[in-house]
């Protein structure tokens, strides 16, 4: 029954984009890999898309703020993209800030602000 | 009076069925994309906790009408341990399963109205509804 | 009802009538009938005698439909509850009036004719009341709706800049809607920095201010900026003695200089013609 989530490079950013909803084990099967794959291609920095995400819980809220977390120590940075509105209404009340997260409105803004970022 | 669906919860895939069924029941009773992610979230959160704390336990979900009002109602129920200090519970950032803290007292934020009945060693049940404005 | 009341009434509808417009006029603190123009007084007076005796007759219900009309109208005048209530009162101590007056009502059969009366008048009162409070309720919730719709649509002035006015007291309920026109407005018109003016909001108190930074944190979480704008001087000063924390976000005094910064933030700048 496990997924996998498809971890793509390109150049020295890593993209993911989540296209199925996230069971318990799926979100953590993907921050193992995530941070796999950062060792392996030592990439700079990761854009996730969330665009057909339709719910977060405080479950898998928590698994992503691990993995950003988690990537920043390894050194390279996140950007989360394309949080749909409803998503980021429940999330705020939920009580869940997300705080220190780079956002954007979609894949091609993130990664516009990450490379930005990265040069700077 | 609709009709009430269930689904039991022992394994975590069964709170991917929950939400499923409250997505699915939210967006027949006429919720919208916001109203449906609050309910949808909120049940993963009660889901996530019977699994967490009582091992098994039920979700039900029933369309509701009150006068001209229109709602669904989410039962959360299980013969688990049952919660010792309520207020605790209720308190932003409090866990002991290493989570975030935020399942009890934010949905009773993502609800209209919202309810927990528990005896320690009994079990809980937690009534949650939402209103359709 | 007797046949014999019944029959007083109805032959001395008019009399009913004019003597409940004077007295109505007389006793009445409140100036409803003389705010309003004769015609429509006169019109009023007689639907209001008509309703009050259209369960005389054999069904001895009270008409719906002329309830529905009546009710409708006295709203629409702007009649108050306690109004209503002194109406049905004149009304019926002007029938015991008319009943003394024919004799109708003796000492004799006094008790029996009040009980009578009684179950003639109170089921009018309790569905002219009930059928008033269903009827407020609805125009209640009506002007919520319409007061919603007023409220709070994000403009794009720019590309990648955006601005929602904020006009009115902002509650719970208001707050939800705000925010999710704003996220949403933000998502549609790809703003990357969105302008909140709160020039229009006349008290920002530790509720508001927390509806406020709710509302910029899901607008981070969409991918975009947000600055509140229009901060007024005694608003500062509320923020400050509640002491509400705003230092996450970008704040200016005036929508002008935010918008300025919201060009500079999207790397442009006004420049004036030579």
């Amino acid at each position: 029954m496990k997924m996998r989530i498809p971890i793509l490079k390109l150049k020295e950013t890593l993209i993911v984009s989540i296209q199925v909803e996230l069971d318990d084990q799926t979100a953590l099967q993907f921050q193992e890999d995530l941070l796999d794959q950062l060792h392996k291609t030592s990439a700079r920095g990761v854009v996730i898309d969330l665009t057909p995400i339709d719910f977060i819980d405080s479950f898998i809220a928590k698994v992503l703020g691990d993995v950003i977390h988690m990537t920043s120590l390894m050194g390279a940075k996140v950007v989360i993209t394309g949080i749909q509105p409803s998503v980021a209404i429940t999330l705020i009340e939920l009580g869940i800030r997300l705080e220190n997260v780079t956002t954007a409105l979609d894949l091609e803004n993130g990664l516009e602000k990450l490379t930005r970022e990265l040069e700077a | 009076m609709g009709h009430r669906s269930s689904i039991d919860i022992n394994t975590e895939w069964d709170i991917v069925a929950a939400r499923q069924l409250g997505r699915n029941e939210a967006k027949n009773t006429g919720f919208g994309t916001v109203d449906q992610a609050r309910i949808t979230t909120a049940i993963s959160e009660l889901a996530r906790n019977i699994y967490l704390y009582a091992g098994r336990g039920r979700i039900e979900i029933e369309p509701i009408t009150v006068g001209q009002r229109v709602g669904l109602v989410i039962i959360a129920s299980d013969e688990g341990p049952g919660i010792a200090d309520l207020q605790k519970v209720m308190t932003d950032g409090y866990t002991t399963s290493g989570g975030l803290g935020a399942g009890m007292p934010g949905v009773k934020r993502l609800m209209d109205e919202f309810r927990v009945d528990t005896e320690v060693g009994v079990g809980t049940t937690i009534t949650a509804t939402k209103w359709l404005h | 009802m007797n046949e014999v009341m019944r029959n007083n009434i109805f032959d001395n509808i008019e009399t009913i009538t004019t003597r409940w417009v004077e007295k109505m006029k007389t006793n009445s603190d409140e100036r409803f009938l003389d705010l309003m123009p004769a015609p429509v007084v006169a019109t009023m007076s007689r639907e209001f005698t008509e309703l009050m005796t259209s369960n005389l007759s054999d069904k001895e219900q009270v008409d719906k439909e002329r309830l529905d009309e009546f009710t409708k109208k006295i709203i629409h005048f702007g009649w108050s509850i306690k109004f209503i209530n002194r109406a049905i009162d004149t009304f019926s101590s002007i029938v015991y009036e008319l009943f003394f007056e024919n004799e109708i009502l003796t000492d004799k059969n006094l008790r029996k004719g009040v009980n009578t009366i009684a179950s003639w008048i109170n089921p009018l009162r309790e569905s002219i009341i009930e059928e008033y409070a269903v009827k407020w309720e609805r125009t209640d919730s009506l002007q919520k709706i319409a007061l919603q719709e007023l409220s709070a649509s994000l403009i794009p002035v720019f590309e990648k800049i955006s601005v929602m006015p904020l006009v009115g007291t902002i509650d719970t309920e208001r707050a939800k809607l705000i925010m999710e026109n704003l996220l949403e407005g933000v998502v549609k018109q790809r703003a990357e920095v969105v302008l909140l003016d709160i020039t229009g909001v006349p008290v920002v108190d530790t509720m508001v201010a927390h509806h406020i930074i709710q509302a910029a944190d899901a607008v981070r979480l969409v991918g975009a900026k947000c600055m509140l704008v229009g901060i007024r001087p005694e608003i500062a000063q509320t923020i400050v003695t509640l002491g509400i924390n705003l230092t996450d976000f970008s704040t200016t005094s005036t929508l002008r200089r935010g918008m300025q910064e919201a060009l500079q933030m999207t790397g442009r700048t006004i420049v004036e013609e030579e």
